[in-house]
């Protein structure tokens, strides 16, 4: 039924081509992040995830700490990124290397550290919510951009997470126009089955 | 957006199913390394799974009894392609559909989730493992003795461990093939006092007799055979070796045969004995002890044997002169297909001849020690015995006697005199549903284990992922029904499995003087195993028993016009096959038939007696009968009817069961005969006037002269003629230019134009230009290309009805054309695969009204999914018919848990609504793209193979980048055989095609 | 009654038995609405069917990637030239006769284009994206195909619909006031809103026959040009039996030759429905017959030409179509085609069968039949035997087939019925005009 209501929809999707037209084109890529030194993460707990933008997660696992105040590297973590299409989700090992010692200096941190913890002891994983979902017929290679465009080029797509809580998605990647842009900018191949086979 | 997201299984979810394991976490699902230990990959020197890149593993085949090795490709920590292992001595790199569908029986929707046990009701219901093994373990103990094991794994540590084991529990072990070439042994035994099997070496043969011996289908090593045969009768430097095939009906050896002889059934021995003799009385240089023979073989010069063989005494001679003056030349004999009550003899007898013709220790090499079981006489011993009520328990592994015996010879009724009977089998198969506890046994892929197919060989095989069902190594049950059983049985080593296979290993190692164990340990899991060369060839002699070798053809049973031939099925083998969407979807080579079995009957015989294609027919023989439709080849002889084995299971799967006609029903008991003589008995075909569409691909089996499948007298294509200029020179007259000289005016232009264009966007600078050659020559349509094609590019199989309206989706397509056989000439079969061609001036391309076909910058015909909304037009404009539409959802049906887990996660699942067809593996191109980028080089050639020359067992493929001169493709589509489909079309395609060279001008 | 026909009514009598036309509905005409109105039913089923399953449905089997559905959109769209040829051009060439029927033929244009308009969303395999073959902006920077013939016939067909349209309803504007003037209640209202104030004052008069006459000269080229595009669907393909260079006229005359076909099943039944046998009359149906009779030997002769051609070029893919298309698995297409076609139009050679409204009648579904077996043959039998012998096959149409084809017939007689009973089917003020001078006088 859906399939019928649009193609009886399309034409009326037709007239809003343009005005979608506009609104991706204003839905241009932040700036990347400038380097501040003095990044301070608010305090936020847990129960605060609600009000934040973005899916919560079932660990408030937050970036603005990890990647905004103590500047651990993306590739800490996201391990993959710089050799492979996928850009790695860090085990929960990754997580204890640190959380071994770090118990958290507030009684909501430490409540959400012992939930990686626990996890880990237990065995079972901790199922984050994705947010960055890319078409399945889109082939993204993330090494490739990263060694185009440099470790910190992750803003680019991603936004500025060292001053995000909680990620959110800041860029539509599902919008070909958004890829597209930016390969025009760039002068490199719009070719189609680049991404698409 | 539209239904592409809600394609089955590609990457993404792919790793949502994983969880967190696609970043590599060990401790949880996948390759974790505390369950299944260390694993050693082979390529990637990391223990982890890297998300996005794939880990390879060595592992061995368990598909048949070769013993194949294997790179088991894995992503996120599940097997999602089988390819041959390079360094494996028996297929080097490549492997068959059969080997490659492996990965079908590893995900099967029907393998048993765990252990079962037989109800009172007789259904069975779930038991956890520990009540299984003690109730085995009780049984055992109970049994005093009365233990038999039939197991169908190949020769190994398993088999020594259940040969102690049987042994400490007092009992009999049968190793049971089905296709287990007894007659050859028998036929060993008897003229060189050997009971073995040699290795054959084809490769260095220039002339190779068949009798019957179907050795590119199941016979022996077929990888190995075509590796050889490709190689030698293949054509390179002015020559080509000769292949003459002997057969009452035309297998796909027969059709890649120059000359095939549809003999009398049963002649062959005669035959054979006849050559000898004519070699002995014509050639001095005969082995001396040969001369002996003269006696017994004057009985068979070629004048007295001439009638009852089918061939005329001079054919006899010449096709013996020409044996022995080519040399080295081999004769081999011992197919399914003509393994008839005599077969025994008729291998003797090709014994003889190659002996005479001093091919014993040069294409035919003793001493290599082949792996074979016990055969059929010692199962049968035991079924005796199982009657008898000698045996308490029954132990089944890796074997369905209950189908591959026919059904008159009472293997059921045996075993239910059996009062406990436990199977391992991974499908709850016809013995199987017979037995009252199944433990299955965990897939080859998720166990520790090792072969050793043949002298001088160990291969090995480990765990590539975690189990997928809840199931064990048939070794770690042995090994706990020992500890549980105690008594001698406690004499078995305490540990797991997995630490008897390593012991043995190091037991192994040390005596090969390996220092450092482990180093040495990592690199036999880099290997696969451990590779020694081939032992020299163990001079033999004839015995004294070769002067009792007799030509006499056997006495065939029941009365009828018809002789039955049942024929080994290249994709069902025995019919472990049968439950593998891939190998029923892929067409029978020869037939060309998909999901159903059938009755050959040739063309004049039908239409004798008015049979047309797809009627019913009912073969009534004295043993049972069977149903189904009549298809019609002319490779069969007029007074034999042959239908294939492997089909009409009756408790196999969803897929197998019900499935077409048991070619076995009609076969007599063979009661205490050495071997099972699948070609016994005459038939009478009944005519039930009831009519089924046959589900086959070929739609005009004939080219109409349209230059598609091309090929060229071996003379001409020696002095570099093209195939053009050998047909003028056939038919006289000068060669003429294809376009007039208006049409190249135009052409010219239209070239001039297409530069333009190419100079503009995406278009500018070098790019490279893929393209692809096929030797016709070297391709013998086995169709491993188009299992590869399925497995790489998760092409979805449709099943009957679909293929019925010629829906299939097989990206590539191996054709098969017949030339001649009309009035007397003889029938020549072609093999073209045929994909989609990447023309460089595509008609598909300009009709897109969305540009969802399109043409890439490195020469590739684009088809983007995603973009396609479906007219269809592309399809209808493709002169070659290579694009596929999918009509329905396949991609939600044809992968049902766990199938979908074997899909490439880097290519995407096509949705309903959408046209998709061959991309050149592009998903291969952009990821040799992304590795040369990251290590900052330019593509070699090379780095490329598309997953069709990957597997392309006789190598006829090649792939690369035709603008670069260097380049293999470039190289060999400059060869003079090359040509294009519909040249006169002017699509230019990038595939060129190296015409396939014909004997026979000289012969 | 060879010469020219005169109508013997006044002009009060022809207004009068025009409107008369829109007055209570006749059982037949209820029951023939509700035919249509059911088959419709059963085409929209099956087209959600379709949208539900996919294409698969239907009979397709390859290498035939196009059949029913593509065979009947060129059917429509053939059907539709009538009617613009008849009202435009004939008007153009002041021929007096087509007054009587050129209404009724241009409903029938309007409504067969939108019928075949439906066929492409219809047969693509993702119908709901069916707008991607538009160019609009979009965020993918993505455009269609321009050289795409398909995309040429996007074009051609909402072109020919837009006009024709407008020929239809400014044509109508006169008619409408005279009904509004003879009819009270709310209907008045309704006629007065759509009669645009017409007065029919000199002024308006004269200003109308002039728009009208610029519209005729527009609408004129596009019965040449858009069947020439549909052609050139096929005849821009390298399949043998379709890449014709005499595609364009022979789809030309194909086209009004299946168009006059269906004026003639409509009508005959129409005019009894509608008891205006005295205005319709054989006079009429005579020179129809013989435009029928010119068009059905065009296209005799260009099924000899696509034969000789065949034979002619030396090309064995060609040959062999041709050969097959006539004595292949599909031979009894093929001759429907040409008996049909070829043969049973000639028989209008006599005066006889041409005023004999029932041989008439009988003779346009045997055209009708024919000309949608024309497009099915050139379609399926070329796509079915082409250049991979291989991969040849053949078709087996299903319900899903049938049913869109019956839906469609309903989808265009609901509309034709429809407007039939709400507009003058005969242009009132053009018979007027017919009208000898004498006669005026009887009016008021």
């Amino acid at each position: 039924m859906r399939k019928l209501a649009s193609v009886f929809g399309g034409t009326l999707l037709l007239t809003l081509a343009v005005a979608f037209l506009a609104r991706d084109a204003t839905a241009s890529r932040q700036a990347a992040p400038v380097a501040n030194d003095s990044l301070v993460a608010p305090t936020l707990t847990a129960s605060d995830s609600a009000a934040l933008k973005g899916p919560r997660q079932p660990i408030f696992f937050r970036h603005d700490i990890h990647a905004g105040q103590y500047k651990i590297n993306c590739q800490y973590c996201h391990y993959s990124v710089s050799v492979s299409s996928e850009p790695g989700i860090p085990s929960m090992g990754t997580c204890m290397n640190c959380h071994l010692v770090i118990g958290g200096s507030d009684s909501s941190a430490q409540r959400e550290i012992a939930k990686v913890r626990e996890s880990y002891n237990s065995g079972t994983p901790v199922e984050w919510n994705r947010v960055y979902f890319l078409a399945r017929y889109a082939h993204f290679p993330h090494m490739r951009h990263i060694n185009a465009l440099g470790p910190n080029a992750c803003a680019t797509c991603h936004g500025d997470v060292t001053r995000t809580p909680q990620v959110f998605k800041v860029n539509n990647v599902n919008n070909m126009g958004f890829c597209i842009s930016c390969h025009l900018e760039r002068n490199v191949s719009r070719d189609c089955s680049v991404c698409h086979y | 957006m539209d239904e592409t997201q809600e394609s089955g299984m590609d990457r993404r979810r792919f790793l949502t199913v994983l969880g967190v394991t696609g970043a590599g976490t060990a401790a949880l699902s996948g390759c974790s390394t505390d369950r299944v230990q260390k694993l050693i990959p082979y390529m990637v020197q990391s223990e982890d799974q890297v998300p996005g890149i794939p880990t390879y593993y060595a592992s061995t085949c368990t598909e048949c009894a070769s013993g194949c090795g294997l790179h088991v490709k894995t992503r996120e920590a599940r097997a999602i392609k089988l390819e041959g292992n390079p360094a494996h001595p028996v297929n080097a790199g490549k492997l068959c559909a059969r080997g490659q569908a492996g990965l079908q029986s590893l995900y099967n929707p029907n393998r048993v989730r765990g252990p079962r046990k037989r109800l009172a009701d007789g259904g069975f219901a779930d038991t956890p493992w520990a009540d299984g093994v003690a109730e085995v373990a009780a049984r055992v103990s109970a049994a005093g003795g009365k233990v038999a094991v039939i197991s169908g794994a190949g020769r190994g540590t398993f088999s020594d461990l259940l040969a102690a084991w049987t042994a400490a529990a007092g009992g009999t072990v049968v190793r049971y093939q089905p296709f287990d070439h007894e007659p050859m042994r028998a036929a060993n035994q008897q003229v060189f006092g050997v009971n073995g099997l040699p290795s054959h070496d084809f490769a260095s043969a220039r002339m190779v007799v068949s009798f019957g011996a179907d050795f590119l289908e199941t016979w022996l090593t077929p990888i190995e055979n075509q590796r050889g045969f490709a190689a030698s009768h293949g054509y390179h430097d002015g020559t080509m070796s000769r292949l003459v095939a002997l057969a009452p009906r035309m297998s796909l050896t027969g059709m890649n045969a120059d000359e095939w002889f549809d003999i009398v059934p049963g002649a062959e021995a005669a035959i054979a004995l006849s050559m000898a003799q004519v070699i002995l009385a014509e050639r001095s240089s005969a082995p001396p002890d040969a001369v002996a023979l003269r006696g017994m073989l004057a009985a068979y010069a070629p004048d007295q044997i001439a009638q009852q063989s089918g061939l005329t005494a001079d054919q006899i001679r010449l096709l013996a002169r020409e044996f022995v003056s080519t040399e080295p030349s081999l004769a081999v004999a011992g197919g399914i297909g003509s393994q008839h009550a005599g077969a025994a003899q008729v291998c003797a007898a090709v014994n003889i001849l190659n002996y005479v013709a001093g091919n014993v220790g040069k294409t035919v090499r003793f001493g290599a020690d082949l792996e074979a079981g016990d055969g059929y006489a010692a199962l049968a011993a035991l079924q005796r015995r199982m009657d008898a009520g000698e045996i308490a328990v029954l132990v089944v592994h890796d074997a369905n006697p209950v189908y591959a015996l026919p059904k008159s010879a009472g293997f059921a009724a045996a075993m239910a005199k059996v009062p406990y009977k436990v199977s391992t089998a991974l499908v709850l198969d016809e013995t199987a549903a017979l037995c009252d506890l199944i433990l299955p046994q965990s897939h080859a892929l998720e166990r520790w284990d090792d072969l050793r197919p043949r002298a001088g060989i160990r291969s090995l095989m480990q765990p590539v992922m975690e189990p997928v069902y809840d199931t064990l190594p048939a070794g770690e049950v042995l090994l706990r029904v020992a500890k549980a059983a105690g008594g001698a049985l406690a004499g078995l080593p305490s540990g797991t499995w997995d630490d008897y296979l390593k012991a043995q290993w190091q037991a192994f190692g040390r005596s090969r003087g390996a220092g450092d164990l482990a180093s040495w340990w990592v690199g036999v899991l880099a290997e696969g195993g451990v590779y020694d060369a081939p032992p020299a060839p163990s001079a033999v002699r004839l015995a004294a028993s070769a002067q009792q070798v007799s030509g006499q053809s056997p006495a065939f049973t029941g009365e009828g016009e018809f002789l039955f031939a049942p024929s080994a099925s290249p994709m069902l083998y025995d019919g472990r096959g049968a439950d593998k969407p891939w190998l029923l979807e892929n067409p029978d080579p020869v037939t060309k038939i998909t999901w159903q079995s059938w009755i050959e009957v040739h063309p004049e015989t039908a239409a004798e007696l008015d049979i047309r294609e797809g009627e019913i027919l009912r073969l009534v023989s004295a043993s049972g009968s069977l149903e189904a439709p009549a298809y019609l080849y002319p490779g069969v002889r007029r007074d034999v009817v042959s239908a294939p084995l492997g089909y009409g299971h009756t408790n196999f799967g969803q897929y197998a069961t019900g499935r077409g006609a048991n070619a076995l029903d009609l076969l007599a008991a063979p009661g205490d005969a050495a071997f099972l003589p699948y070609v016994s008995t005459r038939v009478t075909i009944e005519k039930t006037r009831r009519y089924q569409k046959v589900a086959k691909t070929e739609g005009s089996n004939r080219q109409l002269g349209r230059g598609i499948a091309e090929a060229m007298p071996l003379a001409a294509a020696a002095r570099g003629l093209t195939p053009e200029e050998a047909h003028h020179e056939a038919a006289g007259g000068p060669a003429h230019e294809i376009n007039t000289p208006r049409e190249l005016e135009a052409i010219a232009g239209f070239a001039a134009a297409q530069k333009v264009a190419a100079t503009k966007g995406n278009y500018v600078g070098d790019h490279p230009q893929w393209g692809m050659t096929i030797d016709l020559a070297k391709c013998t349509g086995c169709s491993a290309c188009v299992t590869a094609c399925y497995a790489e590019n998760n092409i979805p199989t449709v099943g009957e009805s679909e293929v019925l309206r010629g829906r299939e989706m097989s990206w590539m397509r191996i054709e098969r054309y017949y030339e001649g056989g009309h009035d007397g000439e003889p029938l020549e079969t072609r093999f073209v695969p045929m994909l989609c061609q990447h023309c460089a001036n595509a008609p598909c391309e300009p009709v897109c009204p969305v540009y969802a076909a399109y043409h890439t910058p490195d020469g590739l015909n684009g088809q983007v999914y995603n973009r396609c909304v479906g007219t269809r037009y592309c399809s209808n404009n493709c002169p070659f018919k290579v694009r596929y539409f999918n009509w329905f959802a396949y991609n939600k049906k044809a992968f049902p848990e766990p199938l979908h887990l074997q899909l490439n996660p880097d290519v995407t699942v096509r949705a309903r609504g959408v046209m998709e067809k061959c991309t050149f593996c592009v998903q291969r191109i952009r990821g040799a793209q992304n590795e040369a980028a990251l290590a900052h080089r330019p593509l070699r050639d090379g780095d490329v193979v598309t997953a069709c020359a990957q597997a392309c067992p006789s190598s006829a493929i090649i792939f690369g980048d035709r603008m670069d001169p260097e380049s293999r493709v470039a190289r060999s589509a400059a060869d003079p055989r090359g040509y294009h489909v519909f040249e006169e079309t002017n699509v230019r395609p990038s595939i060129t095609y190296l015409a396939k060279v014909l004997h026979g001008a000289e012969a | 009654m060879s010469h020219a026909y005169t109508p013997s009514q006044t002009h009060a009598e022809v207004t009068r038995d025009v409107v008369a036309t829109l007055g209570a509905p006749s059982r037949g005409y209820v029951m023939m609405l509700a035919g249509a109105v059911g088959l419709f039913l059963v085409g929209l089923f099956t087209f959600v069917m379709l949208l539900k399953e996919g294409l698969g449905l239907s009979g397709y089997s390859p290498p035939i990637m196009w059949s029913v559905y593509i065979t009947t959109f060129v059917f429509w769209v053939g059907i539709g030239h009538a009617g613009t040829l008849i009202s435009a051009i004939l008007f153009l060439f002041r021929s007096q006769w087509r007054t009587a029927v050129y209404r009724a033929t241009e409903a029938m244009t309007v409504f067969a284009v939108m019928t075949a308009g439906l066929f492409p969303i219809i047969h693509i395999g993702r119908q709901w994206i069916f707008y991607w073959l538009l160019p609009y902006p979009n965020q993918r920077y993505l455009w269609p195909n321009f050289k795409s013939p398909l995309l040429w016939d996007v074009f051609a067909i909402s072109t020919y619909l837009t006009v024709s349209t407008t020929f239809l309803v400014v044509g109508l504007v006169p008619d409408i006031a005279a009904v509004r003037d003879q009819v009270s209640g709310w209907r008045k209202k309704l006629y007065a809103a759509c009669s645009l104030g017409w007065t029919g004052s000199d002024n308006q008069w004269r200003h109308y026959t002039r728009g009208y006459l610029y519209l005729a000269a527009l609408a004129t080229p596009l019965v040449l040009s858009v069947h020439s595009v549909v052609s050139w669907d096929f005849a821009m393909s390298i399949i043998p039996g379709w890449h014709g260079t005499i595609f364009a006229p022979y789809f030309v005359a194909g086209a009004i030759y299946s168009g006059i076909g269906m004026v003639f099943t409509l009508l005959i039944p129409l005019r009894k429905l509608l008891r205006v046998e005295h205005m319709i009359v054989d006079y009429h149906f005579d020179n129809l017959a013989k435009l029928t009779l010119f068009t059905g030997s065009i296209l005799f002769y260009a099924y000899a030409m696509e034969y000789f051609v065949a034979w002619y070029s030396g090309n064995t893919f060609e040959q062999v179509t041709f050969w097959r298309r006539a004595f292949g698995p599909m031979w009894w297409a093929g001759w429907s085609m040409i008996i049909c076609n070829a043969f049973v139009s000639q028989l209008l050679w006599f005066r006889k069968i041409r005023v004999n409204l029932t041989a008439l009648f009988v003779i346009s579904i045997f055209i009708n039949i024919g000309m949608w077996f024309e497009r099915y043959v050139i379609i399926v039998s070329s796509l079915s035997n082409d250049y991979e012998p291989w991969a040849w096959g053949q078709l087996n149409p299903t319900w899903a087939d049938w049913g869109i084809l019956a839906g469609s017939f309903g989808w265009f007689g609901m509309y034709f019925l429809l407007f039939a009973r709400t507009f003058p089917i005969i242009a009132i003020q053009e018979i007027k005009e017919t009208i000898p001078f004498p006669r005026k006088r009887g009016g008021h």
